[in-house]
């Protein structure tokens, strides 16, 4: 499958879940906003969610 | 980026493939500033693909790409089209858009625009710095945005929960720690006032 493509995104999620913070994130999954864009009204307008952080919580500056 | 939009990213895409019945699909990709040389739009779109079609690349898929000769990204773009077009609906998730090349950027949102134009039920989840917003309207307009900026009780708990991970026990007593939270807390409130204006509460 590698010809297909080099990357290993279930192989990364599974590094990223492992090192979940929980209780971090959790309440965007109850807004209104995810909730309609998971529900897929709106069809091809309303296709994106996007979830903007600063540089805040940086994983560089905690390392 | 930032431990919440990762944090999130995850969650999003562990919600999502939980709620994935009935031929619903998820596919996703975290991009990494490390990786920037891998991950060109063909690898992260053949990348999808891989997701979609399961473990085994189907044959008519093979023999259009020639039998494991590198696609091209027009090639991948029609066969992904067509997978994706032939499921119920697919939720595609990209974590850290800002850790993409920026060359690669509006390619890659193109290519999104061309699954969306194909099959409107498609959802796209997205995180990154608040800068690649503007790049992400210009091809969703509609793009809804929300911050994601961590609460300071959040920022507490991680760097109690790090500093409880340290091995250097022998070194560390509550004054030491108290004062590494409060030092970090107040450079980050800082740096948030300074160049995001995001509030911490």
């Amino acid at each position: 499958m590698r010809w297909l493509s080099p990357l290993e995104p279930e192989n990364r999620h599974d590094g990223v879940r492992t090192k979940r913070f929980e209780g971090v994130g959790n309440w965007l999954l109850e807004t209104s906003e995810w909730r309609e864009w998971r529900e897929g009204k709106g069809g091809a307008d309303k296709a994106v969610l996007f979830c903007f952080g600063g540089p805040g919580v940086g994983k560089t500056y905690l390392r | 980026m930032s431990l919440t939009a990762r944090n999130t990213s995850s969650l999003a895409i562990d919600r999502l493939c939980d709620q994935a019945r009935g031929g619903l699909a998820v596919a996703w990709l975290y991009c990494d500033y490390l990786a920037q040389q891998e991950q060109t739009v063909i690898n992260i779109m053949g990348a999808i693909l891989k997701r979609l079609v399961g473990r085994e690349i189907p044959g008519d898929i093979r023999k259009a790409f020639g039998e494991g000769r590198r696609p091209l990204l027009p090639d991948l773009m029609r066969i992904l089209k067509e997978a994706i077009a032939s499921l119920p609906q697919v939720f595609i998730c990209i974590d850290a858009l800002d850790e993409c090349l920026p060359k690669d950027l509006p390619e890659l949102l193109e290519s999104l625009k061309e699954i969306v134009r194909e099959s409107p039920r498609t959802r796209i989840f997205l995180t990154g710095r608040s800068h690649v917003n503007g790049v992400i309207q210009k091809y969703f307009r509609e793009a809804v945005a929300i911050p994601v900026s961590p609460k300071e009780k959040d920022i507490r708990n991680y760097l109690e929960m790090r500093i409880n991970k340290d091995d250097k026990e022998d070194a560390m007593n509550n004054e030491l720690r108290a004062d590494i939270v409060r030092t970090i807390l107040e450079k980050m409130s800082d740096m948030c006032v300074e160049g995001f204006g995001f509030p911490l509460y």
